[in-house]
């Protein structure tokens, strides 16, 4: 941990209506674990993906093992040992753990001394011997398709380590892991850097942090605010830095007062594509104004438990009653006008219409009642006026406003998106599905209040989360589902993270 | 009548299958393909050229026209497959609309083309090249062998330059560097830039490829069901390929069975309205039991079949 080994000078990045970065400078040394925190758009990914070629700086310069660099493409980083694991993999899905990291770099041998083949068993042999190395546990032949989302991203790791990548780059990584991937992915990064590493880590977990970097640079609205020594700063010194004001990480909320029962689910089962019995049986009551939290592992049943009570699903058995009427088997329509909202884990395939206009997808569920179409015909005055009302009530950030394509936004802002178009239906029932996965903390923040403040409006509240923290912040009633059966209900405030995390592990059941 | 089914079926099967590869090369590497009718037709038209050209030196008796006009077959439906690449990987042009162009393309100009080039250069009017039946071969000893025997009997040389040619695109798909890539860019671009691989690149020689492969299906069916060419080539057999390549589910292994079905299923159709001796415009309706076919089969296979990933979908590296 001597000299830097990748310097940004007064780097400079503009984008249509925004400067992503401004006059960034900051050095990284050899072999440190390096942080950059940020909030959404503070354009932490953007300064480190001009690092690996995705974009070319306006102004500044790039330096790496004390040489200017033009990195004008991945493929350049790649020479350069600059390896990167993306937000969204890039992982070919019908291929082996091996063949997907030898790709490009495939070990060729020849058949009879003439015909080349490319040699997989060599392949196999390199890759188990690298996991092995780093402590990276996977098996060379399983397809990538039948894998974790955890075991992909060490796919990924392999995959740089193949290329003996020295400086690693890792965007939002734990985004998408569980409590327990987490803490297995911060080990590996502490292997990396024994191993004499240097990674960049991209996030804005504060508590990952802390766990793992040596120091940190913090960004908010593409400025860099200040590089800390992650041993000396507190968290709240950083958080307050990323945010630019003071925040408190819990959600401040009134004591609940809950109403009639507004969703009935008895002994709901569903069937997954496969038709295995993702949820088996399962039976609870939300009542008007009651957060009710239903916490788990991923893969539980959870996606198919909220598809079904959104209407997207059949179940194959069960009933689902809100407020008295049996919607078991109802349309999504009719859902819709029963008063189901909906926020859906998988954004960019339920939640909105990637190709359109932010102000197309405002009104998605309602765009054939009287208010945005007469015979027919559609209004757009209010598409318009509608996109401006919750743009600004939600704080949506885009570049060309209501025009902005949905595709084009940062998941942040398409989320808040999707969730200012659900609440404003002022539902009965709302359900929250991973609400804040890959978002930062503000918006993790903001995203709570508005989920009280459901609460607090009298809507019964369905928020199924794979995150504890969030659990416990919002909710009222604490549900644990294990391999599609619910095993524990309990009052928040009678049961413990510790004890929540046995019954999401099946360690212990009611 | 056995030997009959098999020899007929075998001659039809084959040249299905060849196109299906070239159908299958391009759709792994992403690009849908609905242009092998096309690309067939045309390579069809510039290998009888060739022939046609080729016997007027040569003499009417010699191999050399022949075995030249798959060659340039090949190189025909390559060179006009090069056309369906620029628009879909080039100009990123929705890959379904310029599938469908180029089929009407090659239609359209082959008839013009082969009416002009027999007034001009050979002075008549025709709108064929007469190419005369291919000849056939028997390999002796095996084809003694009961029923299984009429497989080695009466074979087009095509037949067996097909089978070469199939083994060797099998290799290269399954087993070499650029086949790895090429299913790559099938299932996920992304992944495959970042691996350092020139998408463009290996989608433009996947689509080449296919072109070639259906110029050898098109110069094929010139020599055996037509005896010539002409626009009756567009017969539907480059859809009739598309068809097995998906009930094959992209793999070139279970294409083949797929085509040898079809193939079977025309033949055999032949033999039992000769065999009930119904007049021979029954034989119209036999030739609709292939399609047929493909429609029951799509409706019980296509469920579980699973197309390339990224198919159809145009890459651009900006995009996320």
């Amino acid at each position: 941990m001597s000299e830097p080994i990748v310097e940004f000078r007064h780097i400079t990045k503009r984008f249509p209506g925004i400067v992503a970065n401004d006059d960034v400078s900051l050095s990284i040394m050899k072999g440190e674990i390096f942080a950059v925190l940020g909030e959404n758009g503070a354009g932490k990914s953007t300064l480190v993906s001009m690092l690996f070629g995705m974009y070319e700086p306006d102004g500044g310069e790039i330096w790496v093992r004390g040489k200017k660099e033009h990195i004008s493409s991945p493929r350049y980083a790649d020479s350069l040992s600059i390896g990167m694991v993306h937000q969204h993999f890039r992982l070919v899905s019908n291929y082996t753990v091996a063949e997907n990291i030898v790709l490009g770099l495939e070990p060729v041998r020849k058949l009879f001394g003439i015909i080349p083949y490319v040699d997989m068993k060599k392949a196999n042999r390199d890759i188990a011997e690298l996991s092995e190395r780093y402590g990276l546990k996977v098996n060379p032949e399983d397809v990538i398709e039948d894998l974790n989302v955890a075991t992909r991203q060490r796919v990924e790791i392999l995959k740089m380590l193949y290329r003996e990548a020295e400086i690693l780059i890792f965007d939002e990584p734990t985004a998408v892991l569980t409590p327990q991937e987490i803490e297995s992915f911060l080990k590996i990064l502490e292997g990396l850097r024994a191993g004499g590493k240097t990674i960049i880590l991209i996030t804005h977990k504060l508590r990952e942090i802390k766990a793992v970097a040596d120091r940190c640079a913090i960004m908010n609205r593409g400025k860099l605010i200040s590089v800390l020594d992650v041993k000396t700063a507190s968290t709240d010194e950083m958080a307050k830095m990323m945010v630019g004001h003071d925040i408190s990480f819990t959600t401040e909320r009134k004591p609940a007062h809950f109403g009639d029962v507004v969703l009935d689910v008895q002994n709901l089962t569903v069937r997954n594509h496969a038709g295995f019995e993702a949820v088996k049986s399962v039976s609870f009551q939300i009542h008007a104004g009651e957060v009710f939290a239903v916490a788990g592992v991923s893969g539980n049943g959870q996606n198919e438990l909220a598809d079904s009570i959104a209407g997207l699903v059949k179940p194959s058995g069960g009933k689902v009653i809100l407020n008295g009427h049996d919607i078991t088997d109802s349309s999504v329509r009719e859902h819709i006008q029963a008063g189901v909202a909906y926020i859906p884990e998988d954004r960019h395939n339920v939640g909105l219409v990637l190709d359109f206009t932010l102000r197309g997808n405002f009104p998605l569920r309602l765009y054939d009642t009287p208010k945005y179409s007469r015979k027919s015909l559609i209004n757009y005055a209010e598409f318009t006026a509608q996109s401006e009302k919750l743009t600004a009530a939600y704080d949506i950030r885009s570049a060309r406003g209501g025009e902005t394509i949905a595709r084009e936004m940062s998941g942040g802002n398409q989320q808040k998106a999707i969730i200012a178009r659900e609440i404003d239906m002022k539902t009965p029932l709302i359900i929250f599905m991973q609400p804040t996965r890959g978002l930062d903390a503000g918006a993790v923040m903001n995203i709570h209040k508005h989920i009280v403040a459901e609460r607090d409006r009298g809507a019964a509240v369905l928020l199924i989360s794979l995150d504890l923290d969030e659990i416990f912040d919002c909710a009222d009633t604490v549900a644990v589902i294990y391999s599609g059966s619910i095993n524990k209900i309990s009052p928040a405030s009678e049961i413990t993270t510790d004890e929540t995390g046995l019954y999401m592990m099946g360690v212990k059941t009611a | 009548m056995l030997d009959m089914i098999i020899i007929d079926g075998l001659s039809f099967s084959l040249p299905l299958f060849v196109m299906a590869i070239g159908g299958i090369y391009s759709e792994r590497s992403g690009i849908t393909n609905l242009a092998l009718e096309g690309f067939q037709g045309f390579g069809a038209f510039t290998g009888a050229f060739a022939a046609v050209y080729l016997s007027g030196i040569f003499g009417a008796s010699s191999d050399v026209p022949y075995y030249a006009s798959f060659i340039f077959a090949v190189i025909g439906g390559g060179m006009f497959a090069l056309l369906h690449a620029l628009l879909c990987v080039k100009f990123k042009a929705d890959q379904v609309v310029s599938g469908v162009v180029m089929n009407i393309l090659a239609m359209a100009s082959t008839s013009f083309l082969t009416k002009r080039i027999n007034t001009s250069f050979f002075g008549n009017t025709a709108n064929k090249f007469m190419l005369g039946a291919s000849s056939r071969i028997t390999l002796p000893g095996l084809s003694d062998i009961p029923v299984i025997g009429a497989v080695f009997k009466d074979i087009y040389p095509f037949e067996i330059m097909i089978l070469v040619v199939a083994a060797v695109m099998w290799y290269v798909l399954y087993r070499t560097v650029y086949g790895m890539r090429l299913r790559a860019c099938g299932d996920n671009p992304h992944s495959a830039d970042a691996a350092g691989i020139n998408v463009y690149a290996v989608r433009t020689v996947a689509v080449f490829i296919s072109g070639c492969l259906s110029g050898i299906a098109g110069m094929s069916f010139a020599y055996s069901v037509s005896a010539n060419f002409s626009p009756d080539i567009y017969l539907g057999y480059g859809y009739l390929s598309i068809a097995a390549l998906i009930f094959g589910n992209w793999n070139i292994l279970p294409a083949l069975f797929a085509c040898l079905i079809f193939g079977f299923a025309r033949s055999g159709g032949s033999a039992v309205i000769q065999e009930l001796g119904l007049p021979s415009s029954y034989n119209d309706l036999v030739r609709i039991l292939p399609y047929v076919l493909t429609l029951l089969l799509l409706v019980f296979f296509s469920r579980h079949n699973r197309s390339p990933r990224a198919l159809g979908q145009i890459y651009d590296k900006g995009q996320r």
